[in-house]
């Protein structure tokens, strides 16, 4: 069984989707062997106050409400977020998302502190997506900024109560997440979409591996299985979870049991 | 149809765009490449040892990048073939460096970016590689300005589009198109290329969509498999994009099969 924790439904500005409604992403899923999906609206990140946008994704999702669970959407700076929080809550989600660089805000100040307390709250976990997309690629319109790591890992340090959810990363054993102590065993969790196990380009033959190290180094446990789509291929995480180098019991973790807990969903 | 997920991490594949860099036990970083490679169905990996940023070094340490790869291969003969790094306006010492590579086995020449690849300075390695019918690899991608100011000279399709039709013999290869850029802008800029100009789908960027959109904009036979440190990645996109198997199949091995053939090489490896 896989649980996908990186999915959403909606529109990019910059670039046409497909398998971007319920039951396009439901069909891909079922090409891709994936069970389940956590699925946020991309168009909530885009808007100035998130709350129509969730109204929007509970009803469009609640006919495939088996297979694609909501994430929703917060933005701290609109007035009465906690409103919209208690909103998604009686609505079901199983989780809040921010992304600050679209947002405009910090990722270590205090309006994530706050949205990161409040879901430690209400037990729900934080997706900080590090990124949408690649961006190299940048449209005039968009800041071209990633949710910077280290200041992620300075919000887990804040708020160690909370659940945090960093889909859409890469190079995490180089990163703040990794190297600081004193989050090591906090609680947080990346995915498989991005980050490479194996092999990473490098000029340093101490450096040639990304997660496989992260395996090695006991931090197996941070590992969840997400894919990024509709915005990126499934067939990268798909190629990664086959060859990642665990027990069956940790993949059966990475695959769908942490997820499942982290969700509140029962199987 | 389900992605088989398994049957194709072991189908067979070229990987034509990857590096073995000049550095403190390459052996140790070569051997871990083709190792990562096997675990995939990589048969083969064409390497380069590159200068980025636009550096311009002299041509003995262009030698120095070139002997790491020329050792790469004796190291790994089955597996690691090589690409000749030169910069071009270093003009003769460039193309005696080419000759001595592919003398000594080497496959192609690689470009970075240190020149468009329709500058005039990049003209006498064209067309060394047309009289030696070998291909050029050149770095390239449409990178928002922030990213480009590193690299000025990065070539994007609309330069390939022009050096090709200055030489519309010359099998000239946009690199990854997954490595950072518009890559909308850069294949669309390739649309009135030769048919010799192709384009290999590395790169860390796994937009979905993006192979599907070369082959709809220059024909499958003109796309590369490559993957450039993604190398999960770019088997996951290739397994993943909505092709038919003959497609797939020209990408991961057939149309790297052919480009080698003017030369009269070979895969290293049977197909089947």
């Amino acid at each position: 069984m896989l649980i996908d924790i990186n999915a959403y439904i909606g529109n990019l500005p910059f670039r046409t989707l497909r398998d971007n409604t319920p039951e396009t992403l439901v069909a891909r899923l079922d090409r891709s062997g994936i069970q389940m999906a956590a699925v946020s609206s991309i168009d909530a990140l885009f808007h100035r106050h998130p709350y129509s946008a969730n109204e929007k994704l509970f009803h469009d999702l609640e006919p495939h409400k088996d297979r694609l669970i909501s994430i929703g959407t917060i933005n701290p700076l609109s007035p009465h977020w906690q409103d919209d929080l208690q909103d998604c809550l009686k609505w079901g989600m199983k989780g809040i998302r921010i992304f600050p660089p679209y947002q405009g805000f910090e990722t270590n100040g205090p309006e994530t502190k706050s949205v990161a307390n409040a879901c430690a709250q209400n037990n729900i976990p934080l997706f900080i997506p590090n990124r949408l997309e690649d961006i190299r690629q940048h449209h005039w319109m968009d800041p071209a900024k990633e949710s910077d790591l280290t200041q992620i890992a300075d919000l887990i340090s804040a708020v160690p109560e909370a659940t945090i959810i960093i889909p859409n990363a890469r190079a995490i054993t180089s990163s703040a997440l990794w190297k600081r102590q004193d989050i090591r065993n906090g609680n947080w969790y990346i995915d498989l979409s991005l980050v490479e196990i194996f092999y990473r380009l490098h000029t340093n033959a101490n450096t040639i591996r990304d997660l496989a190290d992260l395996i090695d180094d006991g931090g197996a446990n941070h590992i969840l299985f997400g894919t990024n789509l509709p915005l990126s291929y499934a067939g990268p995480a798909l190629v990664k979870h086959a060859q990642l180098p665990v027990d069956a019991e940790t993949l059966k973790n990475i695959s769908y049991r942490t997820a499942a807990k982290l969700l509140n969903i029962t199987l | 149809m389900p992605l088989d997920i398994q049957a194709g991490i072991k189908r067979p594949k070229i990987d034509m765009h990857c590096h073995v860099f000049k550095m403190d036990n390459w052996e140790k970083s070569s051997d871990h490449l083709v190792e990562c490679g096997e675990a995939l169905g990589i048969t083969e990996l064409w390497c380069s040892s590159i200068v980025g940023g636009g550096k311009i070094i002299p041509p003995e340490e262009i030698c120095l990048h070139n002997n790491t790869i020329l050792s790469a291969m004796k190291r790994h003969p089955k597996r690691i073939r090589g690409w000749c790094f030169v910069i071009p306006g270093h003009y003769q010492a460039a193309l005696d460096e080419i000759d001595r590579c592919l003398d000594a086995g080497m496959i192609g020449i690689k470009l970075y970016n240190q020149y468009w690849i329709n500058d005039p300075a990049v003209f006498p390695v064209i067309e060394r590689a047309v009289k030696r019918k070998v291909p050029i690899l050149e770095h390239a991608g449409y990178p928002q300005p922030k990213f480009k100011a590193a690299q000025p000279h990065i070539s994007h399709g609309i330069h390939f589009t022009e050096a090709s039709q200055r030489y519309p013999e010359a099998m000239l290869i946009h690199a990854h198109i997954a490595g950072g850029g518009d890559w909308e802008q850069t294949v669309r800029e390739m649309r009135n290329a030769s048919p010799n100009v192709y384009i290999d789908v590395s790169g860390s960027n796994l937009d979905d969509g993006m192979v599907e959109f070369a082959v709809q904009e220059m024909g499958v036979e003109r796309i590369l498999f490559g993957t450039d440190g993604t190398m999960a990645g770019s088997v996951g996109r290739v397994l993943d994009a909505d092709l038919t198997e003959e497609q797939r199949e020209r990408i991961f091995w057939g149309n790297a099969e052919r480009i080698l053939a003017p030369q009269g090489a070979t895969p290293t490896e049977s197909r089947f």
